[in-house]
């Protein structure tokens, strides 16, 4: 089974006071990590390479920064990979990112591909669904379990409430993972020896057949600006030394809550 | 090129509330732009959904067909494809839900139509659309504009507006279903929640604990926590996708919604398909980042590392019970 | 000269963070360390990941990179787990001496089985109870004599880490009694199993910190060992020793920066939050400033570690004053920035749940082990100012 699957590298803002400059973050100084999602992503991907054979591409749009989250699909198992960077893709929204991301897919050989279901940055949840629309695609989105038979993919997906769905598609197919599908490996030392020595192939627009009017500034939408969310509810923030803290909030939870 | 259109969603036979929440925005829209508002609901025996939905809507398109019996995104598209060709809308608003998720993007993709996607409020002017959605698990607001076009989709989160009736009696109209073709996909079946040992839902205070917690082996610390509280244990996604706790544990949309008096978050962020499913009377957050969007919607707010604040708290609630 | 990491080296060190992180939470080191248990789970995933032998070439198990990868590996694992780390990283001590000086045939043995963790740990059994750091001055008390195929070996090594669980043992033993100087009468040999074999008896010293690592006496009586057991020719051990030493040093740097990050992020994290007299405590120069000393120290000393380390990976060799340097520094400036944490903290510092008192209680081992700071210093001055007889 030739496995495709998509990777976007994207700050870690978990802890970060984060800045506005403009349409974007300030990004200086923030570590970076391949999204949380794709990397269960690749994890399924390795994991299905392992049991049914094939080979896995791994695919980024970005600048070379974005090479450490191909690493890292190198490292995990990934054979080969694939860096789409042109400095027109810049602006490009959902759409327009699966326009480029299929543009460079359909030229590989591939079975079943496989995208995160979102990324912790702009958290679109779109990408890959788009990208199946493009390249004419069976897909399902949001699968948090995934069995493969005989040319079929049986796959479950997440839907509200505990309820889950599931569904059969033909290979070849597009799927897109929701965390907590397995448990992605640590990257070992083997790994990384392993992914210095494979090349990261690395296309420009011209090289992947994608219509360059769609894309970057281009899209469909543009982000005009960004702001600090409103405060909703003005919280009360207990301050004090750790044993008083814990005092205040005894009382509170005895007197508001009424709980014992 | 006119009208906003709303895609209703429905599931099992019950329609779901992010029908009604996005038909009062789009009333909101409607009324504001001079826009008529229709409702859009495709499936098998919609009848029913129709006549419910015409309290909120001028228009209701139903669609009704026995092939429609089970979801199917691409079914979807291919019919809201010809809906799009028949009616030009100038607005479709789909649900940012497993459903709707599932089959906005391709078809914005395939009709080249632009798209945005969980947005928390949109504006209309004149034909201008403006989107506010969020990034960075909602640590920032966006603004998003519209390359101008006949058409926009936009997909709603859940929980933003209120799902009321706006009281208009709408015209019905049965649309036959666009023919389409078979899609690769085959519905299997639905696999429903497992029924846990513990019932989160039934809670009047909740120690909520997530990824903050730092590890498997702080758990039981918690767990006795809750326990010296009168509370259960519920958790966050991540917990569950670490398989620290079991998902019948999950608050959130893909898990539970919880109604108690007292929510005590412990080291959750507050991604919004959590707090989406916290409807507390009083919301008690314990984080290291004062800047969590869990403080967003918390009463109290303590910042500190949670691994000495609990402990600490015992003693004190244990105090408080021994002085009854 | 550039001073950045490049790919591998960031990506290696992302890798170890990862793992250390998630593996190495302050409630299971202060688990750890409560129970004084030797990390046995987490060396066998470290093994697997390829952490601990990823200095060791390819064709015997390892990974094949150098000691500045391995320096990277020890500084992540040493910044969560403290003296947990340096149990981890303990556990290859004197296996450089077997991959340098040891036959084909022993490392094609016991090199693979040591990569895998199956033969670790790993102890060297140099120091010995009334001589310390000084192998130089007298014979060595603990004496091998030929006898047919076998050595019969006599005597007790003592701050031995690891000898009552470890597989294999390098053992430095006075061969030759007569010799002029002593040193050139001391040969290594390596014991396989030997908990398992007559006349070897451990016991363990009870120490103020790094708990996780027992540190034992190992007492020799007519202990036999086969000749080809020796490591390197007969009467050079002591220079397979010395060089091994020189070498490790610069690991035991690693440790110094690591667990000097790791408390110095909890100090900054602590001065970020905690208030006192109405203001975050960080807002007070003394802390403030206190806190950019620690930075500009742990920085110094890693730029050090790194220094002697490329050196290493470029000339496969470290001048012995480098490695001093780094191995004195890394550790002092640690012990300083644990004081330096615990004051930060105040009173919690001295409480173990905040885990502060682990990291000042175990960077104060590193200034001991592999010889004190004065034994270091002896090194350096003798570098540039010679005998001065």
């Amino acid at each position: 089974m030739d496995i495709i699957v998509c990777v976007k590298r994207v700050p870690d803002t978990n802890e970060a006071d984060i800045q506005i400059s403009g349409n974007f973050i300030n990004t200086k100084g923030l570590p970076f990590d391949v999204n949380e999602w794709d990397k269960y992503a690749v994890e399924e991907a390795v994991r299905l390479k392992e049991k049914y054979g094939g080979t896995v591409t791994a695919i980024t749009i970005g600048d070379s920064e974005s090479d450490d989250a191909l690493r890292r699909a190198f490292a995990t198992g990934a054979d080969a990979a694939v860096r789409v960077s042109d400095d027109i893709f810049n602006g490009s929204d959902a759409v327009a990112s699966a326009k480029i991301l299929a543009g460079a897919i359909s030229d590989i050989k591939h079975d079943l591909v496989l995208f995160g279901a979102q990324a912790s940055d702009d958290g679109y949840g779109a990408t890959g669904q788009a990208a199946a629309a493009i390249l004419g695609l069976p897909y399902a989105s949001l699968v948090i379990k995934l069995e493969a038979d005989n040319g079929k993919i049986r796959a479950t997906r997440e839907l509200e409430a505990g309820m889950n769905e599931v569904v059969e598609l033909p290979l070849p197919a597009l799927l897109t993972i929701q965390s907590g599908i397995n448990e992605p490996r640590y990257i070992s030392i083997m790994g990384i020896r392993k992914a210095s020595s494979k090349e990261i192939k690395v296309l420009s627009a011209g090289e992947i057949s994608v219509n360059t009017a769609e894309i970057g500034n281009n899209s469909g939408t543009k982000t005009e600006k960004l702001f600090l969310p409103p405060v909703l509810k003005q919280t009360e923030f207990l301050t004090g030394s750790v044993d008083e803290i814990a005092v205040k909030l005894a009382q509170i939870l005895k007197d508001k809550g009424g709980t014992f | 090129m006119s009208g906003i259109f709303v895609v209703a969603e429905h599931r099992k036979g019950v329609l779901r509330d992010i029908t009604f929440e996005m038909l009062k925005k789009g009333r909101e829209l409607a009324g504001a732009s001079g826009e008529s508002l229709t409702a859009l609901v495709i499936g098998k025996n919609t009848g029913a959904f129709a006549e419910r939905i015409a309290a909120s809507a001028d228009t209701v398109i139903a669609i009704d067909d026995p092939k429609l019996e089970n979801f199917n995104g691409e079914i979807y598209q291919n019919i809201l494809s010809a809906i799009i060709d028949e009616h030009k809308p100038l607005l479709i608003m789909i649900g940012h839900t497993a459903a709707g998720m599932d089959f906005a993007p391709g078809l914005a993709a395939a009709k080249n139509i632009a798209i945005t996607t969980d947005c928390v409020d949109l504006k209309l002017d004149g034909q201008k659309l403006t989107a506010v959605r969020q990034l960075y698990s909602g640590k920032i607001n966006a603004e998003i504009s519209f390359k101008p076009a006949e058409s926009y989709i936009v997909t709603l989160r859940s929980g933003i507006f209120p799902p009321e009736p706006s009281g208009t009696s709408g015209k019905l109209l049965s649309a036959a279903c666009p023919d389409f073709p078979e899609s690769a996909k085959r519905f299997i079946e639905y696999i429903e929640a497992a029924t846990g040992t513990v019932d989160i839902t039934q809670a009047d205070v909740l120690v909520s604990v997530g990824q903050g917690i730092g590890d498997v082996k702080n758990i039981p610390m918690m767990e006795a926590f809750a326990q010296a509280l009168g509370a259960s244990l519920s958790c966050s996604r991540p917990v569950v996708d670490r398989k620290w706790l079991p998902q019948e544990r999950q608050v959130g949309s893909s898990g539970k919604t919880v109604k108690p008096k007292v929510y005590l978050a412990v080291g959750i962020s507050g991604a919004f398909q959590h707090l989406t499913a916290v409807k507390a009377d009083i919301i008690i957050a314990v984080n290291k980042d004062p800047r969590a969007p869990i403080f967003n919607i918390a009463d109290y707010g303590i910042t500190g590392d949670l691994l000495q604040i609990i402990p600490k708290l015992q003693d004190a609630v244990l105090k408080l019970k021994g002085g009854n | 000269m550039d001073f950045e990491f490049n790919n591998e080296q960031r990506d290696i060190q992302k890798a170890v963070r990862e793992f250390a992180e998630a593996e190495m939470s302050r409630e299971y080191m202060l688990e750890l360390d409560r129970t004084s248990t030797y990390p046995a789970d987490l060396l066998k995933k470290a093994c697997d990941l390829g952490f601990l032998c990823i200095d060791i070439p390819e064709k015997y198990g390892g990974v094949g990179y150098g000691l500045t990868e391995k320096a990277i590996v020890f500084e992540e694992l040493c910044r969560m787990g403290a003296g947990v780390g340096m149990s981890l990283g303990g556990s290859c001590f004197g296996l450089k001496v077997l991959l340098n000086s040891g036959t084909e045939e022993q490392k094609n043995r016991i090199l693979p089985r040591a990569c895998s963790g199956e033969g670790l740990p790993f102890s060297g059994a140099f120091t010995e109870p009334d001589k310390g750091t000084d192998i130089v001055t007298f014979p060595l008390g603990t004496t091998a004599v030929r006898k047919g195929g076998k050595y019969i070996i006599n005597g007790t090594k003592t701050f031995i880490t690891h000898a009552d669980i470890s597989k294999y043992v390098i053992l430095l033993c006075q061969t030759d009694t007569n010799a002029k100087p002593s040193y050139k009468g001391q040969t290594t040999f390596i014991l396989e199993n030997p908990l398992d074999k007559p006349g070897y008896t451990v016991s363990s010293f009870e120490k103020m910190g790094w708990q996780t690592s027992h540190t034992t006496q190992i007492s020799f009586s007519d202990f036999e060992l086969p000749a080809e057991n020796i490591v390197g020719k007969e009467n050079q051990g002591f220079y397979n020793v010395m060089s091994f030493l020189t070498e490790f040093r610069i690991e035991t740097a690693a440790a110094g920066v690591g667990m000097a990050q790791g408390v110095y992020e909890k100090a900054v994290n602590y001065a970020k939050t905690r208030e006192a007299f109405g203001q975050k405590i960080g807002k007070f120069q003394s802390i403030s400033h206190k806190i950019a000393d620690m930075a500009t120290k742990i920085e110094t000393a890693r730029l050090l570690l790194y220094k002697a380390a490329a050196i290493f990976d470029t000339k496969h060799d470290v001048p012995p004053h480098i490695s001093s340097m780094a191995k004195w520094y890394g550790a002092r400036m640690a012990v300083e920035v644990a004081d330096d944490a615990m004051e930060i903290f105040g009173g919690h510092g001295y409480i173990i749940e905040n885990d502060v008192a682990r990291f000042y209680r175990d960077t104060r081992m590193l200034e001991l082990v592999e010889g004190t700071r004065e034994a270091q210093k002896n090194t350096i001055a003798a570098s540039i100012l010679g005998r001065l007889d």
